[in-house]
């Protein structure tokens, strides 16, 4: 259906958005035997999105054909024992496949069940340098927590990151919210390594944290898997920038009263817990999709990585009106792919100025145009 | 203000200088007054800092209470998140088990019910792995579903329910049961879970009262012991749900195999009649096309017989002796006897041969029936038999009128015969919608019930002592039936013994 939209001898590029349920390899085989030698780039999802909003056990196909746009796919493995290498090598293979053109931006799907995540980026950023936008999706497995995808061409691959580096002289608009603000009081982070929260204002971080949702909810974060309460109120990490908070869930907590997070928690920082409304969201959306857009003349496609989180919390019909809101935005006849989260990677702060971070919870839109 | 204090401080230290080391007693008083203005300050300061500090007091406490409002606002959403999240689940459980209560319904075989198990059933019910499978004894099962389950780790739990007899354990349960990593004592069951790779289970049998049993495993990636009750609640819905499903396609496989053994055996039986009634058919072509035959040959000698004893009985060939000439007599009306016997077959023949068609011309009613009349007058007049004829008004009929004839003649004939001297025969007609019921009764002897269905066949003649007394082929009936049928009518006849009998003739109207 993609391929028919699309003028026969233009360049495409398609991104893929495949359901965790099917037979991976054959599901890349399926959309290879259509388009030939098409570059594919793509991952596992928990859902996806389409422009009729979000489906499940389902294959999303988004092609991109430009005259002014160039690309090269790159892939780097071994996420789980040697993320900044991962990092590392899909940025270079990506970007030793661009060759003179410049650069406007790496659009990445990475492993959603990486826990160093913010090494990949380091890694990226080591190749590509810290000004380049890297914006991107963490492939997600319907929740079930034990195998992502990444597809880059013909490869299927797990604990991995697959990028796609966008150059020529079109232009990539990144807009990132969630929508969520803060409901307790702040609280400093007095020890933390990587994604580990040890201490809050110098106390075991749990008990702090049990302070507030109770032992109950804090017995059954031993375990794995996502319910609402776990994801309801979860972290806010203020960025130093006024009403900016990063977002991360609590994955799992340790019997030391240390807590695993969905991201890197910066030692010194000041966290407060938040929470979210419907009404909150769908702004957060809209400011979203305005910030994508506002930088372009003409909006071709956009791409649309939106956290598991926000779907599960608030509830598959708000997904429905999250993706109208930013249609209207858009523009109605304006191409719309994308995905359900484990995790969202774009620049912290203010659009394209900050360091790409990974965020939690959030809705990220990449608009592709000139 | 720490500037202003040690200005002050400064101007104190200076006046206390002044005081000590003071001149005069003005330059000592006016450091008492400055010194004593310096104090004052001072002491207001000292006052507004006090103040200044229980204001943030206030606020640290307002912002904790803030704090705890909030960590009371979050416990309690949690609960309803908890609450809401439970509801959605058996919610979207029951719209499920409702969709699936409909898909099983049109479930014909119970193989078909065991492969119902749809990814949304095992989603929907908050489980992310489903397996559902036939047992046709304690110690097997066939797979029929398996969800977010690969082929291989199917066969490998099989094998483990099978060998850790846990399969036959399920099976005889009265209800499912929850497994759980951390609560499980049986290693079998945590050896289950573990190739399941999930840290939850419920696993169920599915126990129909006819149809072959099955086992339900569904395995889930939480691991909340607090809504274990109302999984297994559910799960036993789901149970029922399958093995109620499969009575009913058990029980329809049962119906539709005894249908079709019916069917079968109808089509059996329905093709040897078919089979028989094709002999029969050609029996009595063969029969029809003997008595032609014989019939036409019989009818040249019978000419010669009939037409040498007419010449006998004139004395063409001298005198006859009165006892010679009675005989010959009886020879010719024997011979008219037997030519009408062979006419009468022969028409038989013809007409169920189709070699006869029956015209189709209007005829004029009263005139047919005085034509009839004129016919019969003789043997009515003979026996002194009151004859009536009510034509009701109608005008005309529809038919061969030279074959229509022969049959009213013969039923008249018929009626004289029987009817004693001094008896009544009466011919009705009546319009009866698009026909005319033509009907001709008598007061004569009656024919007894048992003789009524066979009084068309060909030459049947009742078992009655009138009739041994009476002439007959027994053709007439049977001709006149063929000649009615050949015109799409019916013919009928009621009567009773001694009380006389009405045939009944119905005929197009045009």
């Amino acid at each position: 259906m993609a391929r028919a939209q699309l003028p026969p001898h233009s360049p495409q590029l398609a991104i893929v958005f495949g359901s965790s349920w099917f037979e991976q390899s054959l599901l890349l085989g399926g959309v290879r035997s259509i388009l030939g030698g098409t570059p594919v780039i793509g991952g596992s999802t928990a859902g996806e999105i389409t422009p009729e909003g979000p489906t499940k056990h389902s294959c999303v196909v988004l092609l991109i054909g430009s005259e002014k746009l160039v690309w090269s796919v790159g892939v780097g493995e071994g996420l789980d024992h040697a993320p900044r290498e991962a990092g590392h090598q899909a940025a270079y293979q990506a970007a030793q496949g661009l060759q003179g053109h410049q650069r406007i931006g790496f659009l990445t799907f990475g492993d959603g069940l990486a826990t160093r995540y913010g090494d990949v980026i380091r890694g990226m950023e080591e190749v590509l340098g810290t000004s380049s936008l890297i914006v991107g999706g963490l492939a997600g497995d319907d929740l079930h927590f034990s195998q992502t995808y990444q597809y880059a061409n013909d490869l299927v691959v797990s604990h991995a990151v697959v990028g796609v580096l966008f150059g020529g002289t079109g232009k990539l608009g990144v807009g990132i919210q969630h929508g969520f603000a803060p409901i307790s009081k702040s609280r400093q982070i007095t020890r933390a390594h990587a994604n580990v929260l040890h201490e809050l204002d110098g106390q075991p971080a749990a008990s702090v944290y049990e302070e507030y949702v109770g032992r109950e909810l804090i017995n059954q974060m031993h375990s794995g898997g996502m319910t609402r309460q776990r994801i309801a109120y979860p972290l806010g990490i203020q960025t130093g920038e006024t009403n900016q908070w990063l977002l991360r869930n609590v994955v799992s907590v340790h019997d030391d009263g240390s807590m695993d997070c969905s991201g890197d928690i910066p030692e010194g920082s000041w966290l407060q817990l938040m929470i979210v409304s419907r009404n909150l969201a769908l702004e957060a959306a809209r400011t979203a999709a305005l910030a994508a857009t506002q930088s372009l003349n003409r909006v071709a496609a956009v791409i649309l990585y939106d956290s598991v989180a926000r779907r599960k919390l608030l509830g598959e019909r708000y997904l429905a009106m999250e993706v109208a809101a930013i249609r209207e935005v858009v523009g109605p006849s304006v191409p719309l792919a994308g995905c359900s989260t484990y995790g969202e990677q774009a620049p912290v702060g203010v659009a394209s100025a900050g360091r790409t971070g990974v965020h939690t919870g959030s809705v990220l839109i990449v608009a592709v145009g000139t | 203000m720490p500037f202003k204090i040690t200005l002050m401080f400064f101007v104190g230290a200076l006046t206390a200088a002044l005081l000590m080391v003071g001149l005069d007693w003005s330059t000592r008083f006016l450091g008492l007054i400055v010194m004593l203005g310096t104090l004052g300050y001072l002491a207001l300061k000292m006052e507004q800092a006090h103040r200044q500090l229980a204001d943030v007091h206030r606020l640290r406490d307002a912002y904790d209470q803030l704090d705890r409002q909030a960590k009371l606002i979050i416990r309690t959403d949690l609960e309803l998140h908890r609450t809401q999240e439970e509801l959605d689940r058996r919610a979207a459980s029951l719209m499920s088990l409702h969709q699936l209560g409909r898909q099983l319904q049109v479930s014909l075989r119970p193989e078909e019910v065991y492969g119902k198990l749809h990814p949304s059933i095992v989603t929907n019910f908050g489980f992310s792995k489903g397996l559902l499978g036939m047992c046709t004894s304690l110690d097997t099962v066939e797979w029929h579903s398996h969800i977010g389950v690969s082929a291989d780790a199917a066969e490998e739990l099989k094998k483990h329910l099978i060998t850790s007899t846990l399969l036959k354990r399920v099976l005889t349960a009265p209800s499912p049961k929850t497994l759980r990593t951390h609560a499980a004592t049986d290693a079998s069951e945590r050896q289950l879970l573990s190739l399941l790779g999930v840290p939850m289970a419920v696993v169920a049998g599915v126990i129909p009262h006819a149809g072959p049993a099955g086992c339900l495993l569904l395995g889930g990636v939480t691991d909340d012991a607090t809504d274990s009750r109302g999984d297994e609640e559910l799960v036993a819905i789901l149970a029922n749900q399958l093995a109620t499903a499969v009575e009913n396609s058990a029980l329809y496989e049962g119906a539709w195999e005894a249908k079709q053994e019916l069917e079968r055996k109808v089509r059996e039986r329905t093709h040897e009649l078919a089979e028989a009634n094709s002999a029969l058919v050609r029996l009595n072509q063969a029969k029809s096309n003997f008595v032609s035959a014989v019939s036409h040959e019989l009818r040249t000698p019978l000419a010669a017989i009939k037409g040498y004893a007419s010449l006998l009985g004139t004395g063409q060939f001298g005198a006859l002796a009165k006892s010679q000439a009675e005989r010959v007599a009886k020879i010719e009306k024997h011979a008219d006897l037997l030519t009408q016997l062979i006419n009468n077959l022969l028409d038989i023949a013809r007409i169920e041969s189709g070699r006869v068609a029956m015209e189709h011309r209007p005829i004029a009613v009263e005139e047919f029936f005085a034509t009839i009349t004129d016919l019969v007058r003789p043997q009515l007049e003979a026996k002194r038999i009151r004859y009536a004829a009510d034509l009701d008004g109608i005008t005309q009929l529809v038919g061969d009128a030279q074959h229509l004839q022969r049959v009213f003649v013969n039923l008249l004939s018929n009626a004289i015969k029987y009817t004693p001297e001094g008896g009544h025969i009466r011919v009705g007609l009546r319009r009866d919608g698009a026909s005319v019921l033509a009907t001709v009764s008598d007061t004569g002897s009656g024919i007894p019930a048992e003789d009524l269905p066979k009084l068309f066949q060909e030459f049947y003649r009742a078992a009655d002592p009138i009739n041994q007394h009476i002439e007959g082929t027994g053709l007439g009936l049977a001709l006149a039936k063929r000649i009615v049928d050949a015109h799409q009518g019916h013919i009928t006849v009621q009567s009773e013994p001694g009380k006389g009998s009405t045939f009944s003739v119905t005929l197009p109207a045009g």
